[in-house]
């Protein structure tokens, strides 16, 4: 398997009044393209700070992420956000669904941001897929908690993303939605061939992925 | 929560709402601002006008130039009448008149038509006249020939003290220029005028009507004698004299009180324009605070807190607020006063002083929390909405608006209250109720504009760009800003177009269209054997030119049918100057081309020896006057009755010969009259004004182009100002909508986060910004210009009787200046959610 991401020397600090504080400390990593990795740790660990990194969110304070053989660490945050268009999904544990928005609107969004030439249409078949058909004009706040989440994850793979980054998908689920989530999501890695990297507590849902990283005090264990 | 008393209740209250006030103030700083503007506007008109009022009724004598005046017009009056007044007071003599006066010995000299007073040792029997240099007043008395002229005329001429100048074929010293003189009331303010010796009126030929003429006797009465019963004394005097008018302090400055009484209304009802904007707002900031505090209210109902308590909570801390406001404002309109004060003492010699009135103050307390309690009873309302079960669930609900019928009615009726208070408690009722019909028409029309403009986008999906769909969705959506920016910025926007309009059609017709069509002079005081003169005068410097000449006889309406002319019409009527003073008449042949007759016949030749009298059809109607009506003239002392025929439509706009009255020729002519003249030359510059003095030096000559610069000068300042002025309505609207988008924060920033999670670039963010705006602003303009273009052909046609015209560039300029100062701070404001903090958010801090 060829590599899709690759993590040197990572560090991430955050200056809080006037102390230092050290969130990732010489990350390295690589994620190959069909690849499902597991992120576990306990809070605080740097779990989420790695996802965000990863996407583009954030910067790190030192270090480079090379994501398909372009070190995204130099781009603007417009090129980035132009790599993230393309490339990159991302989920939340609260979903983050815009709430005035239908269903199918913020699905639809991504597909129209990537110029896609019917992109209600491509909506309408992934809400579908996932059982969401009778819901595609309700608002967010109209949807339960498992739909949120199968709507923001019908949103975060709309454009066939290389990466798929999930941070605690289930954390807001109860166990018979988390394993319903669970299922699409690594269904659809398999399917589309598309890599995933998920951060969770739940083991169960860890060992779903083919290799696991243990993260304790920012560094990988 | 335990019963508690009244007072209890009240104390307990008080204390949660200052407290709340106390560390909630930052979250309602628009809500502040927003009332502390429309406030201290409010209180800047209050104080100013009665400031002014003040000013104008502590020196109504200085203004009068005396504790009485008997007017006589263009009389000299009975002078066995005035003499019986001496004897109990002094009286001082003023003869007022206007002539030309022009410079002499210069290579090329300049004439100026200039107004003349002539005054007595005695003057001025209050005040002071200020003039340089030293003495010079008491020599102007002394030595014969000499003046005073003011500063605006040595300015214009160039004159400089004992230089010689020339008043009709006399020559004058200049011996001293008057900066100001105290009788301001009953005398020209503005203008060129001069002070001269009593002795001038001999030495110099004038004629009645030429030279408007102007007789007064200012009385002072004796320290300790009782006014009241000198005033009935001196009443009872001229009580049998109908040619007499006397006036009371009370009545010095009408015009000016007129002018203050206007203006303040005017700018009050920019004012509460402002406020009632400024409550769009206020209702908008409101309904955000309760919602950010929506968990407390919750709480503070589970522990026991009934839901009117918490209501009264929140009503009290804008109680609280908009006193402590209300005070800021009305203290801080008190330094407004030195600034009017430089103007006031500049242009007319008045001095004004801050003054505090305790009724000034409730006043605006009271409009403020009219504008408050209109505005918080809906947002208020929706207190009733949060359920402290919600804190079991942890869920709640945004609120919303609550409108119940009693609201409602309560809410319409407080703004009828406060139509009524502004309507009735203005110069001119009707036009303030016509302002609030029209902007309440228009504050609803945006409304529904907003409402249409929302529906449209969501029922047509015409687009399938990006960042168009996503600016629909931003404008369409349940809490969008829309009709908040639609309204607010709609209404300031009508106003201000609305008047650009119409000061721009003002100045255009006074700076092109009336020169184009008007004379270049008017003459005054052509003596009945001086008419060939004076055409051949013209001819001779201008072949070409265009002379009209008719006779004018002075008359005044005694009686319309037999009764006072009073009874027909109000003071306050646009026609009453028809009775106001002795007006020129004249008489000519047959109908004038630009007086075309709507009503009635032209003059009846069977009846040559009975008056005929054709009137100005507006002057008609105002005065309800009737074909066949009676009207009593009094011609020279005479009383003659005469027939009204025929009504004109008089068109003043032209300024050439116009008449409110023009008599039968057959029977006219054998009135004792003089000339007037206008004349177009073919080449102005021809005309040589001294050369035409030269050949009749008692000719008045007002070139019509110097005094539509003049007025065009004083409109230009007076638009700008008001223009400045009605700015403040887009100021409001425009913090209005920046804490519409503030009050948005956090929605904006959460769905700007999410839009980067996806892939929105910061630009695309900032475009469907821009698009957003141009989406609304373009339909605001629409409506606005609309608007705009109604009212303004509605009060340049009807109110000013102008031409109106539309003026394209100033749209353009206006909506532009306008468009780019919104887009500016809407992208300000919105920048600081334009790049949201990624970390925090996504971990829910």
């Amino acid at each position: 398997m060829t590599t899709l991401l690759k993590l040197k020397k990572i560090n991430l600090k955050y200056q809080t009044g006037k102390k230092n504080i050290s969130v990732l400390n010489n990350i390295d990593l690589i994620i190959k393209k069909k690849e499902t990795v597991s992120v576990v740790g306990e809070s605080g660990s740097g779990k989420t700070s790695l996802i965000m990194l990863i996407g583009g969110l954030e910067r790190p304070t030192s270090g480079k992420i090379i994501f398909k053989e372009k070190e995204i660490t130099s781009l603007t945050e417009d090129e980035i956000s132009e790599v993230r268009k393309k490339s990159i999904g991302i989920i939340f544990q609260s979903f983050y669904l815009i709430p005035n928005y239908t269903a199918l609107e913020n699905v639809a969004l991504t597909l129209e941001l990537n110029k896609f030439k019917n992109p209600k249409k491509e909506a309408k078949i992934l809400l579908d897929r996932f059982g969401l058909k009778h819901r595609f004009n309700n608002l967010p706040s109209q949807l339960s908690g498992g739909e949120q989440q199968r709507v923001a994850i019908a949103r975060a793979i709309a454009m066939k993303p290389d990466l798929i980054l999930a941070d605690e998908p289930t954390g807001n689920l109860d166990t018979e939605n988390s394993l319903m989530i669970s299922d699409i999501l690594f269904k659809y890695v398999k399917e589309e061939g598309s890599s995933l990297i998920i951060v969770t507590h739940d083991p169960k849902l860890a060992d779903k992925s083919k290799r696991k990283i243990n993260i304790k005090d920012g560094k990988i264990k | 929560m335990e019963k508690l008393n009244k007072y209890s209740e009240f104390t307990l209250i008080f204390k949660y709402a200052s407290k709340d006030l106390g560390r909630n103030y930052k979250k309602i700083s628009s809500i502040i601002l927003t009332l502390f503007i429309s406030l201290f506007i409010l209180s800047a008109i209050f104080t100013i006008e009665d400031s002014l009022k003040k000013e104008l009724n502590d020196n109504a004598k200085v203004l009068l130039g005396g504790d009485l005046e008997i007017d006589y017009n263009r009389n000299q009056g009975n002078l066995n009448l005035v003499n019986k007044v001496k004897e109990f007071s002094t009286v001082s003599q003023m003869i007022e008149f206007s002539t030309m006066l022009s410079t002499v010995g210069r290579t090329k000299n300049k004439s100026l038509f200039t107004r003349i007073k002539t005054v007595d040792e005695k003057y001025p029997l209050y005040g002071k006249v200020i003039y340089e240099p030293k003495g010079a007043f008491d020599r102007m008395q002394e030595e014969p020939n000499t003046i005073l002229i003011n500063e605006s005329l040595s300015k214009t001429l160039k004159i400089k003290i004992n230089e010689k100048v020339k008043v009709q074929d006399q020559i004058f010293t200049v011996i001293g220029i008057i900066k100001s003189v105290p009788d301001v009331s009953g005398f020209v303010a503005f203008g060129d005028w001069a002070l001269a010796g009593k002795q001038t009126l001999e030495i110099l030929k004038l004629n009645g009507i030429g030279s408007f003429l102007n007789y007064e006797y200012k009385v002072k009465f004796n320290l300790n004698d009782d006014p009241d019963k000198i005033e009935k004394r001196i009443k009872n005097i001229f009580k049998n004299d109908e040619k007499v008018k006397l006036r009371y302090p009370e009545n010095s400055a009408s015009g000016l009180k007129r002018i203050i009484n206007s203006f303040s209304q005017f700018l009050s009802l920019v004012s509460i324009s402002a406020i009632l904007i400024a409550g769009i707002g206020i209702a908008n900031t409101l309904l955000s605070f309760i919602n950010q505090n929506n968990m407390s209210i919750a709480v503070r109902k589970a522990v026991g807190f009934y839901s009117v308590n918490i209501k009264n909570l929140y009503y009290l801390q804008l109680l609280i607020l908009l006193f402590i406001i209300t005070v800021i404002s009305y203290v801080s309109s008190f330094l407004i006063i030195p600034v009017v004060d430089k103007y006031l003492s500049d242009g007319l010699g008045l001095n004004v002083y801050p003054k505090f009135s305790l009724i000034n103050f409730i006043k605006i307390f009271l409009v403020g929390l009219l504008v408050l309690i209109i505005f918080s009873i809906p947002t208020i309302s929706s207190i009733d909405q949060v359920k402290a079960s919600n804190l079991f669930r942890n869920v709640f609900q945004n609120l919303q608006f609550y409108y119940s019928k009693k609201s409602i009615t309560l809410s319409i009726i407080l703004l009828s209250a406060l139509v009524l208070i502004f309507t009735f408690s203005s110069e001119k009722a009707t036009y303030s109720f016509g302002y609030f019909v029209a902007f309440f028409n228009c504050l609803i029309i945006f409304f529904l504009l907003s409402k249409i403009v929302i529906y449209s986008l969501k029922k047509f999906n015409f687009s399938s760009n990006i960042l168009l769909k996503v600016s629909i969705k931003n404008i369409t959506q349940t809490k969008s800003i829309t009709p908040i920016t639609v309204m607010s910025l709609g209404l300031g926007l009508t106003l201000l177009l609305t008047l650009a309009l119409v000061g721009t059609n003002f100045k255009r017709e006074i700076a092109k269209s009336i020169p184009d069509i008007a004379p270049d002079y008017f003459f005054v005081g052509i003596q009945k054997g001086e008419k060939e003169k004076f055409e051949k005068g013209i001819y001779n410097m201008d072949p070409d030119a265009n002379i009209e000449i008719v006779p004018i006889v002075s008359s005044g309406i005694v009686k319309i049918n037999g009764v006072n002319p009073n009874t027909y019409i109000k003071p306050d009527n646009d026609s009453y100057w028809v009775i106001g003073s002795e007006r020129r008449s004249s008489w000519v042949e047959n109908v004038p081309k630009d007086n075309p007759i709507l009503q009635g016949e032209w003059w009846d030749l069977s009846k040559p020896n009975e008056l005929q009298i054709s009137l100005d059809a507006k002057v008609a109607s105002d005065f309800k006057i009737k074909l066949g009506d009676i009207f009593t003239l009094n011609i020279y002392g005479r009383e003659i009755d005469g027939k009204v025929i025929n009504f004109r439509e008089v068109d003043y706009r032209d300024l050439s010969i116009n008449f409110a009255m023009l008599f039968n020729p057959q029977f006219a002519k054998n009135i004792p009259h003089e000339y007037l003249a206008t004349a177009k030359f073919n080449d102005p510059d021809k005309f040589d004004e001294t050369l035409m003095l030269e050949v009749l030096p008692s000719l008045s000559m007002i070139k019509i182009a110097d005094y539509l610069t003049k007025v065009t000068a004083v409109l230009n300042k007076v638009f700008i100002a008001v223009t400045l002025i009605s700015a403040v309505t887009i100021v409001i609207g425009l913090i209005v909508i920046t804490s519409a988008i503030m009050v948005q924060g956090k929605v904006k920033e959460y769905q700007n986060l999410v839009f980067k999670i996806l892939g929105f670039s910061k630009k695309d963010i900032v475009y469907s910004s821009i698009i957003e705006f141009f989406i609304i602003f373009m339909s605001v303009i629409l409506i606005a210009t609309f608007f705009a273009v109604t009212g303004s052909k509605f009060i340049v046609e009807n109110i000013f009787d102008l031409l109106w015209k539309f003026d394209f560039k100033v749209l353009v300029y206006l909506c532009s200046s306008v468009g780019l100062v919104t887009l500016v701070l809407i992208m300000v404001t919105n920048l600081k959610y334009l790049n949201p903090k990624v970390y925090p958010l996504i971990r829910n801090q």
